[in-house]
């Protein structure tokens, strides 16, 4: 293992480490910009690379763009991945409390912790965890998407009615449902349009219900500035960590890396499922939704937590955990090391370095995060004339850029146009964009389901960890539903104001 | 929404074009369209034949464009629609190419392009879980004739799902097809135990094979594939089901001819290059060489045949 | 138009899409009649049963008559959206490049700013960034100029 060490701690190795987590942190906090898309574009760059640094580099990545994802999303509600949606939900009513400092702090903490502790799961039990999770079939992944789904409940009970955020969360699944039909190979609902075949990317909608909102928004303030700009102009003092938030971390990073070892799109999945349970675990329930640090820290550790998780099946068995962790496997591919038991016998001196060089990241975006943090919090003083017109190019850019497609740069304003409306009406975005990406997982799931219990819905009660989930299923379902109900007759309009 | 713009382009590109000869040839940069993901198996075998080839061609610069999605039909669209000046071609892939004309899908058909010759291949496979059963594909004939066997395919019109139609009526049998999102779901599925069997392509399982995490039972091939000498062909165990997934280049048809015989000599070098052989073997990427008429004569014949399957069980 | 029938009519059109949506599966073929359209039609019978819930609780319980507003300022917010659209109508023909270093000024002008330096500033700044990051680190293919 010393080897090993040694290969990371080499100079030009930490450089390329630093290098590639700067950069994923900046990719991260562009809206449009995701890590799957600079890793993949990046694969083929890194073939004329030294194997072990051209993993380095992407590896850092990954881990840069996950962590980088959260900053936009505190400071100007304008999440950079799907999976700091949860992050935007605690962390902007920080900001605008003038928190954006300690709200900055804390993910990145939690960040760090999250990550960490994955790759360090990733090193030590790897093979066994990666059997265990392939005993998760379509069933279960089905199921999975249905424990992401339940936070919906909890988005509900504060920002908006609770039918309200149901028929939002509906919705996204049926916009997801456009495209093919994968079990008959025929296309629904796509009017004819060939953009519509692969059905409508969540990148795009992301992008237009939370960046271009909020940019709108801006632009048609009537006063000027309604953050609370005191604390930003005092030097910062640096602000300890809430008491208690450790619980909310180890949560978040535990979940995290159990369901990044997980088929599917696991780290919006862990940020969401994380976010809930700490919501319910927590003494401070009735700060949630209104800038509750413990919030951030279970989904960013969470987020986090799916990076060293995702690549446990990918490294062992070939079978990637997430899209990044694909066009990762690329980059494995390309240098001729196929994932499987050969990564850790022959390349082991390429494959354990690579590890390794994850905790460094994680290590260097927790040093970035940490000294630059007081300074972009001031991104919130830039006069919104400025920032209007920046964070839009880069909307309709980042929009273009995922698929080369005009078509979707409409569908981005189009998002954004009846997301406004929507958010008017007071249906939550959050629980649209919730639904718009599990959607596709559940349907999945669903319908494979069926397929393989031969028409029976049996299989989804069947096996034994099917029957751990509905049990957790329930429990993040019934308590949130019985207060609601306690509180609240159904028949009484909650969205008393605007 | 394409008004005056696209007219002026026109108009531009015809009066450019007209001036260009095959003698300056190539005099910028040539696009590469790939309608798959960047880091993806095709772009990646892209990536490596344009960066051979301009080393060994001085005058020669490749530009890969990604157009991903719909199964390859944005791409090929865009390759159909490109400017027929000679500087964007691009890398297909069957039977997708073919698939999407067979179910009258796509705006282009085969005389669309002129075809410049393919470069890989990926051979299918039947793939079963470690503890099967099922040892050949007598043995999967036979148990699909006794019980329902779930087979993932890679979603409907796919190779594995022409492969797994072609199979089918030859042994008469039914499977209880499970469509997936792609290989890695079907990955999980075989080394879970979640289905009975998968078709594949070969690249996608080898490593779990030689792991002894799974086992293919057949590569469905005349002949025996170098990557795994020892695996028996369907030919061999008396079934002529053959599939594999090309990946050719073809340019728009209207460019002009001389051009493109320039260009296609000039690939055919580069796929005899040691270098680039060596560097596909690392890959992972098989290649089979063959001329442009070779490569157009095989993509007929493929129509056809997607056709009858297409017409038979409409998707 | 009050907020209280623009709620209205978005629930009666989510009502609409339901049935819509439920019967369109009556369509679907092979395998997937016994498994997607028994997805979609879930979702379909869940929308629209809790968008009538909510359609009857507004009618009875909603007294609110404001009106609804998008925006505080209308002039600025169509202008940013008109701005959007004509930055992607002529984004594959001009390139990001040149509509870009159009659309930033244009826009902090709508919005009332008058700096032309940190106007300048900026946009030249967030043109070189792009440069750097897309063209020359990643090499993605932008339409129309490229360098």
């Amino acid at each position: 293992m010393m080897e090993y060490i040694s290969i990371v701690f080499q100079p030009i190795s930490l450089f390329t480490i630093l290098l590639g987590t700067v950069a994923g942190v900046a990719i991260g906090g562009m809206p449009g910009l995701t890590a799957t898309m600079a890793v993949g574009l990046l694969v083929p760059f890194t073939y004329t690379m030294d194997p072990t640094m051209g993993l380095m580099l992407l590896g850092g990545i990954y881990c840069g763009a996950m962590y980088g994802g959260s900053i936009p999303a505190i400071l100007l509600n304008t999440p950079g991945t799907p999976a700091a949606v949860a992050t935007a939900i605690e962390g902007f009513p920080m900001s605008q409390k003038g928190k954006a400092g300690l709200a900055l702090k804390v993910s990145v903490v939690a960040s760090f912790v999250g990550g960490s502790f994955s790759v360090l799961v990733l090193l030590l039990f790897a093979p066994l965890l990666a059997q265990q999770a392939l005993k998760f079939g379509p069933a279960e992944t089905f199921l999975l998407a249905l424990m992401g789904l339940a936070g919906i409940i909890s988005i509900a009970d504060e920002n908006s009615s609770l039918i309200k955020a149901l028929i939002a969360g509906l919705l996204g699944m049926i916009i997801a449902v456009v495209g093919t039909d994968d079990m008959s190979g025929s296309l629904r609902y796509t009017m004819g349009y060939i953009e519509l075949i692969d059905g409508i990317d969540f990148m795009p909608a992301l992008i237009g219900l939370f960046s271009m909102i909020q940019m709108l928004e801006l632009a048609g303030m009537r006063k000027k500035h309604e953050i609370d700009m005191s604390a930003l102009h005092k030097k910062q003092k640096s602000e300890p960590m809430p008491k208690g938030i450790t619980k909310h971390i180890a949560l978040g990073s535990g979940t995290g890396t159990v369901i990044g070892v997980l088929p599917g799109e696991g780290a919006t999945i862990a940020a969401f499922i994380s976010y809930n349970i700490s919501k319910r675990i927590s003494r401070t329930k009735e700060l949630f939704g209104k800038g509750n640090p413990e919030g951030i820290a279970a989904a960013e550790s969470g987020n986090n937590g799916c990076v060293g998780g995702s690549l446990v099946p990918t490294l062992t068995l070939g079978i990637p955990g997430n899209s990044v962790a694909a066009a990762l496997m690329g980059a494995f591919i390309i240098h001729g090391m196929i994932p499987g038991p050969d990564l850790f016998n022959e390349y082991a001196d390429r494959t354990y370095p690579f590890i390794i060089s994850l905790f460094i990241a994680n290590l260097v975006f927790l040093g970035v995060g940490l000294t630059v943090a007081p300074y972009l919090a001031k991104i919130a003083l830039i006069p919104p004339a400025i920032l209007v017109p920046v964070v839009s190019a880069f909307a309709v850019l980042g929009s273009y850029a995922l698929n080369n497609s005009v078509f979707d740069i409409y569908l981005m304003i189009a998002f954004a146009i009846f997301g406004l409306l929507l958010k008017k009406l007071n249906f939550s975005l959050e629980a649209l964009i919730l639904g718009l990406i599990l959607g596709p997982i559940a349907e999945g799931g669903f319908t494979q389901g069926m397929i393989i219990g031969k028409g029976s819905p049996w299989i989804f009660f069947e096996s034994p960890i099917a029957k751990i989930m509905w049990v957790i299923i329930l429990l993040l379902l019934i308590p949130p539903l019985y207060s609601y109900f306690k509180h609240t007759s159904l028949l009484k309009t909650p969205d008393a104001e605007t | 929404m394409k008004t005056g713009f696209t007219k002026l382009a026109i108009l531009t590109t015809l009066f450019v074009s007209s001036l260009v000869f095959a003698g300056d040839y190539p005099s910028e940069p040539i696009t590469v369209i790939v309608p798959s993901k960047a880091g993806g198996s095709t772009d990646r075998t892209a990536r490596m034949l344009t960066e051979i080839a301009e080393k060994h061609n001085k005058g020669y610069e490749f530009v890969i464009k990604n157009i991903p999605g719909s199964g390859g039909q944005k791409g090929f669209e865009a390759i159909n629609r490109a400017k027929p000046d000679g500087y964007t071609i691009g890398l297909v892939f069957t039977p997708q190419l073919v698939a999407h004309i067979a179910s009258k899908r796509a705006k282009y058909n085969l005389d669309s392009f002129r075809i410049l010759g393919n470069v890989a291949q990926d051979p299918a496979i039947v793939v079963v879980p470690k503890d099967s059963k099922i040892k050949n594909l007598g043995d999967l004939a036979k148990t699909a004739k006794e019980n329902t066997l779930t087979v993932a395919v890679n979603g409907i019109g796919s190779d594995d799902f022409l492969a797994a139609k072609a199979f089918e009526s030859k042994a008469g049998v039914t499977f209880n097809l499970l469509p997936t999102k792609g290989s890695t779901e079907q990955k999980a599925g075989i080394l879970g135990g979640h289905v009975d069997a998968a078709f594949m392509n070969l690249s996608q399982m080898i490593a779990q094979h030689k792991a002894g995490d799974a086992h293919i039972i057949a590569l469905l091939a005349k002949e025996r594939s170098d990557k795994l000498p020892d695996m028996p062909t369907s030919k061999e165990q008396g079934y002529e089901v053959y599939m594999t997934a090309t990946r050719g280049l073809v340019a728009p048809a209207k460019v002009d001819a001389a051009t493109l015989d320039k260009l296609e000599a000039m690939f055919a070098k580069v796929m005899a290059d040691d270098e680039f052989k060596a560097k596909a073997t690392k890959g992972n990427i098989q290649l089979l060489p063959m001329t442009g008429k070779e490569y157009g004569e095989y993509l007929k014949g493929l129509q056809a045949d997607t056709q009858a399957v297409y017409d038979k069980a409409p998707w | 138009m009050t907020k209280k029938y623009i709620d209205l009519a978005v629930l009666l059109f989510f009502v609409v899409m339901a049935v819509l949506l439920y019967n369109s599966t009556a369509s679907y073929t092979g395998i997937a009649k016994t498994t997607s359209a028994y997805y979609v039609k879930f979702l379909a019978v869940f929308i629209g049963g809790l968008s009538v819930i909510q359609l009857a609780i507004n009618l009875f319980r909603d007294k609110n008559n404001y009106r609804l507003h998008l925006s505080q300022h209308y002039p600025r917010f169509l202008g940013l959206l008109i701005m959007l659209i004509i930055f992607a109508l002529v984004f594959e023909h001009l390139g990001f490049f040149v509509s870009a270093a159009v659309f930033i000024p244009v826009v902090a002008l709508i919005l009332g700013y008058k700096n032309y330096l940190t106007i300048i500033i900026t946009t030249v700044s967030v043109l070189a960034f792009v440069y750097l990051i897309f063209i020359k680190l990643l090499s993605v293919n932008l339409p129309g100029f490229n360098f």
